[in-house]
């Protein structure tokens, strides 16, 4: 769905990046190094990075079947 | 206990923090620890009242959201039972962000702007009052100030003699922050492994007693300095009342 506010480890706020990220490097545009992007927005625990390289936004898919 | 603690900065940025303190028991360093992450407390979210919600989220889910976003939390200015009440009124097609909560106190707002709490597709709309309360992190997760809090030794390194010519040609790594002498080191300025440091030489390396480096994170709701001296405060205050307590 939405993606989570906080990393579920360890509590840092990572969803402020989370647009960025989807706009380099997990969207057909964005066609950047995953892990080059991670370590620019400074999300350098692998809890933390776990959460953006798992992440799928499903609100597009649920929208319809309000 | 009446003695000084020695404390160093290594590394001093308003969210990261990196400092040494000497002349502590391993006791008291993760009493510390404990303090930052449990015992300082941080407003957040936990009341919502919603007036509207037609997004795709049920209202406990976007709660929970608005919940975890920090706030900034100035210090002194509010006693356990206050609360300060938000607004947020968002109409879609649009993503309301975190920083769509409008405060009325401009001391308490949300740390991050840029938080998606929820994308509103058309004809969507998300309205509501939420208030924020004081907390601790031992109650709920979204009052920790201090996120991935820890303390290593520091290590000390010895310098050797030359490393046997034919000998293995291994890496010898080290994480955290060394001590050469009377400097402090960081062992990422090096890429953590000893012999790009000291090459050719051989090193040992040593736990200094009762010295630890702390690293310390905050979410944003106070700068680093300030949460552990919070910390501190609140250990000290619950070391007091428990003189308080047990004294005839």
């Amino acid at each position: 769905m939405m993606v989570p506010v906080r990393c579920f480890t360890c509590g840092t706020v990572i969803g402020e990046h989370w647009e960025e990220f989807k706009a380099r490097a997990a969207s057909k545009e964005g066609d950047e190094d995953p892990a080059a992007v991670l370590d620019d927005l400074g999300l350098d625990r692998h809890c933390c990075r776990r959460m953006f390289v798992s992440h799928q936004d499903l609100v597009d898919v649920v929208s319809p079947y309000q | 206990m009446a003695t000084d603690f020695d404390v160093e900065f290594i590394e001093d940025t308003e969210r990261e923090a990196r400092f040494l303190v000497r002349g502590i028991t391993p006791a008291f360093a993760n009493g510390i620890r404990r303090a930052i992450l449990a015992d300082v407390p941080t407003l957040s979210i936990d009341t919502v009242r919603f007036v509207e919600n037609s997004s795709v989220l049920f209202d406990e889910v976007l709660a929970l959201r608005m919940g975890l976003v920090p706030l900034t939390t100035p210090e002194g200015e509010f006693d356990e039972d206050d609360t300060v009440t938000l607004a947020i009124d968002v109409e879609g097609p649009a993503t309301a962000y975190s920083g769509d909560l409008v405060s009325p106190d401009p001391q308490v707002e949300p740390a991050d702007e840029n938080i998606p709490l929820i994308e509103l597709k058309d004809g969507q709309r998300l309205e509501a009052e939420a208030e924020a309360k004081l907390g601790r992190g031992r109650d709920h997760a979204k009052f920790q100030g201090g996120v991935a809090v820890g303390y290593r030794h520091l290590q000390h390194v010895e310098v050797g003699d030359d490393a046997s010519e034919y000998g293995e040609d291994e890496a010898q790594i080290v994480r955290g922050v060394i001590e050469d002498g009377d400097e402090l080191v960081a062992t990422s300025e090096f890429g953590h492994d000893l012999t790009n440091r000291y090459p050719g030489k051989e090193v040992t390396v040593e736990d200094v007693p009762n010295a630890f480096v702390f690293h310390v994170e905050s979410d944003g709701s106070m700068p680093v300095d300030e949460l552990v001296l919070r910390a501190v405060d609140t250990l000290s205050t619950r070391a007091d009342e428990l003189r308080e307590k047990v004294s005839l």
